[in-house]
């Protein structure tokens, strides 16, 4: 009977294509609004994701990765002299002006890494070396930057090209030349512009010699020292803050910069409430359009399920075949609905925006409340063909 | 005095009242229906639109149960089995025949056929070759795997014949078989039932207020104001005017 059912539900292509569509819209609306949610959300924590270090030490009164109250120089030694600290390197970042060769002014954000130990530095070249960061007056621009920061000039079919910055092009920062040694690879950002690395000691000439340059300090634990352990310790001797950098953000762990970045954006701005809104909305409307769906799909075949009833299948029977025609439509619209959310997300990743990460979690979640709104359908429409009376199908 | 009464009798009814809703709106379908079947006959039941036809042949299929009264199909009473005895009942014991076919559009003629068989539990193998057989003596041997849609009229009530008839059913049910026929066709539908089911265990109830089929049954049971009027041999013998 099982495959009658499937057959059924197989038997009439356009149906099924109606509602494998609902199905498919609805999961795609609930994957794809969450990972796009979650994506923008990430952003928030990329400096984290960038600059790898193990542990990060700023200011006392900084609250999340983005926000640089830049400290003492000598806060260095300070932290270095901490029992467990293999080494501390410093980090500089600021918006800055960046003027292109064409005269236009562009915001970078400028990253200064420690030239003797290149902490923090991008994991991927895609063009030069790193080590020409020690050459006067080098900077290493990211991919995006390169694109966004790209003169733009008119085709051969009259459309707008980018032509983006190379190794070789220079700009200027403060009037002080910059020229390109490097593209590397890095994630976006949610509030940075370009990343410009350059060195620790060159971003106080970029930055005109401010008083403060030292935004962050990038800490290794000695071998087999307790990173969460070590934090404390600096904290306590130094009277700094210190984080660990697991992007973990669905842990309780005080420590983590990335997870304190991700909520301190999640309670103190307005994009969890305004995607939050498009997330929900998305639920909403893929919750009821699969419902609906498939519970007209069992609405059609009542009368169909009323003549098998008639005939001598038990409830039982019944149930199986209605459940087993909702899992496999259920399964069959996620599938494709998730496969499209992924398709559309790697687009856009492509395209640079917006940004679209799909945790573990949003699949699963989507495939639970998928699964979910077949099964109530299902039971829906099981409660239905048990009250239809057998008698009817004798009537018209 | 070889074959007593009790042994032949296929379907009998006593004192059967059946009403819908209540109070106002209440409706009398069946009162004191007493109404008797043979093995091995093709009975009919006849009579004006809204007589009781419909719910005393559902009574007797084990779809409805009736206020009052007893229903004895086969020597087995179904007044007062639960829904899980009647529905495993009717699995064993009936095959339907609508009026509007109630055939599963998505699913293929062959495919049709096996549902009977496989609410039984046969195997999917048992299943194709009976319904595959059962199709060739219903004329419509090559059309397995169309779709009942894109059969005529009459085909598709053949498929509903085969599909009634393909686990042996001992009692045979049909609801106005012909009425979405033309004549010709309802005629051959009978002649194809008459053929099909006639065998001395089984026993054969058609409604019907089609009076053109008549002389195919064995004996005719006039219906009126929900209750059975007479039982006659021939068709000649009813005043068809009334009907
Ligand atoms: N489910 C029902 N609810 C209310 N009234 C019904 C129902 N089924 C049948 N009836 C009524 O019972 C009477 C007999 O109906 P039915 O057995 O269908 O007659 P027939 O088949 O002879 O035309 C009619 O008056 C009909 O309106
Ligand atoms: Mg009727």
């Amino acid at each position: 009977m099982y495959r009658l059912a499937l057959n059924m539900l197989f038997g009439d292509r356009a149906k099924l294509a109606m509602l494998l569509c609902g199905l498919a819209f609805s999961a795609l609306l609930m994957a794809q609004q969450t990972s796009v949610f979650f994506g923008i959300m990430s952003w928030t924590y990329t400096p984290v994701h960038n600059i790898r270090a193990p542990i990060w030490v700023s200011d006392p009164m900084v609250e999340q990765a983005n926000d640089a109250k830049p400290m003492r120089d000598t806060d260095l030694y300070r932290v270095r002299s901490v029992d467990g600290v293999a080494w501390a390197a410093p980090l500089h970042t600021s918006f800055l002006q960046a003027r292109m060769q064409d005269g236009n002014f562009k915001l970078i954000t400028m990253v200064g890494i420690d030239a003797d130990t290149f902490a923090g530095a991008p994991a991927v070249l895609s063009q030069g070396r790193i080590e020409d960061l020690r050459l006067p007056n080098t900077v290493i621009v990211d991919e995006w930057g390169a694109q966004l920061m790209g003169r733009v000039t008119k085709g051969p079919d009259g459309k707008d090209v980018v032509i983006p910055l190379k190794v070789g092009d220079t700009f200027e920062v403060n009037d002080l030349e910059a020229r390109i040694v490097g593209i590397c690879k890095v994630r976006r950002a949610f509030t940075g512009g370009p990343f410009v690395y350059t060195t620790y000691d060159r971003t106080k000439q970029y930055t005109l010699g401010a008083r403060r340059t030292l935004s962050f300090m990038l800490v290794e634990p000695q071998a087999g020292v307790d990173p969460v352990k070590l934090c404390a310790r600096i904290e306590a001797d130094t009277g700094l803050k210190a984080w660990t950098s697991d992007t973990v953000i669905w842990s309780w762990s005080d420590t983590s910069l990335a997870r304190n970045t991700f909520w301190w954006f999640w309670k103190n701005t307005g994009i969890p409430f305004s995607f939050g809104t498009a997330v929900a909305l998305g639920l909403f409307v893929g919750i009821a359009v699969s419902g609906q769906t498939f519970y007209s799909f069992v609405l059609e075949n009542l009368k169909y399920f009323a003549a098998i009833k008639a005939m001598g299948a038990g409830m039982g029977v019944i149930a199986r075949m209605l459940l087993v025609q909702a899992f496999t439509a259920g399964l069959l619209g996620f599938g494709l609905g998730v496969g499209m959310a992924q398709a559309i997300g790697r687009a856009m990743i492509e395209k640079g925006m917006p940004p679209f990460v799909m945790f573990p979690q949003i699949f699963w979640a989507t495939l639970a409340l998928v699964l979910g709104i077949s099964l109530v359908s299902a039971i829906i429409g099981i409660i239905k063909v048990s009250r239809v009376d057998a008698a009817t199908v004798f009537r018209g | 005095m070889s074959t007593p009464v009790a042994h032949t009798v296929a379907v009998r009814t006593r004192g059967i009242d059946m009403f819908f809703g209540d109070g106002e709106t209440k409706v009398t379908a069946l009162k004191q229906a007493d109404f008797e079947a043979n093995r091995g006959e093709l009975i009919m039941l006849v009579g004006p639109s809204g007589c009781g036809k419909t719910t005393l042949l559902s009574v007797i299929a084990g779809t409805l149960t009736p206020q009052t009264g007893t229903v004895e199909v086969f020597g087995q009473r179904l007044d007062g089995l639960s829904q899980e005895e009647l529905t495993s009942f009717r699995r064993k014991h009936l095959g339907f025949v609508f009026q509007s076919f109630n055939l599963i559009p998505t699913l293929t003629v062959l495919e049709n056929v096996m549902v009977p068989l496989l609410i039984q539990g046969a195997s999917q193998d048992v299943a194709v070759a009976k319904a595959r057989a059962m199709l060739e003596k219903v004329g419509l041997k090559g059309r397995e795997d169309g779709r009942p849609n894109a059969l005529s009229g009459g085909q598709q009530q053949r498929v509903a014949i085969a599909r009634a008839l393909v686990h042996e059913p001992s009692l045979l049910i049909c609801d106005e078989p012909t009425s979405a026929l033309d004549k010709d066709t309802g005629a051959q539908i009978m002649q194809m039932v008459r053929d099909l089911s006639r065998s001395p265990e089984r026993c054969v109830v058609v409604v019907t207020h089609d009076h053109r089929i008549f002389r195919f049954a064995d004996r005719i049971a006039e219906m009126e104001d929900g209750r059975i009027r007479r039982v006659v041999a021939d068709a000649s013998l009813l005043d068809t005017n009334h009907l």
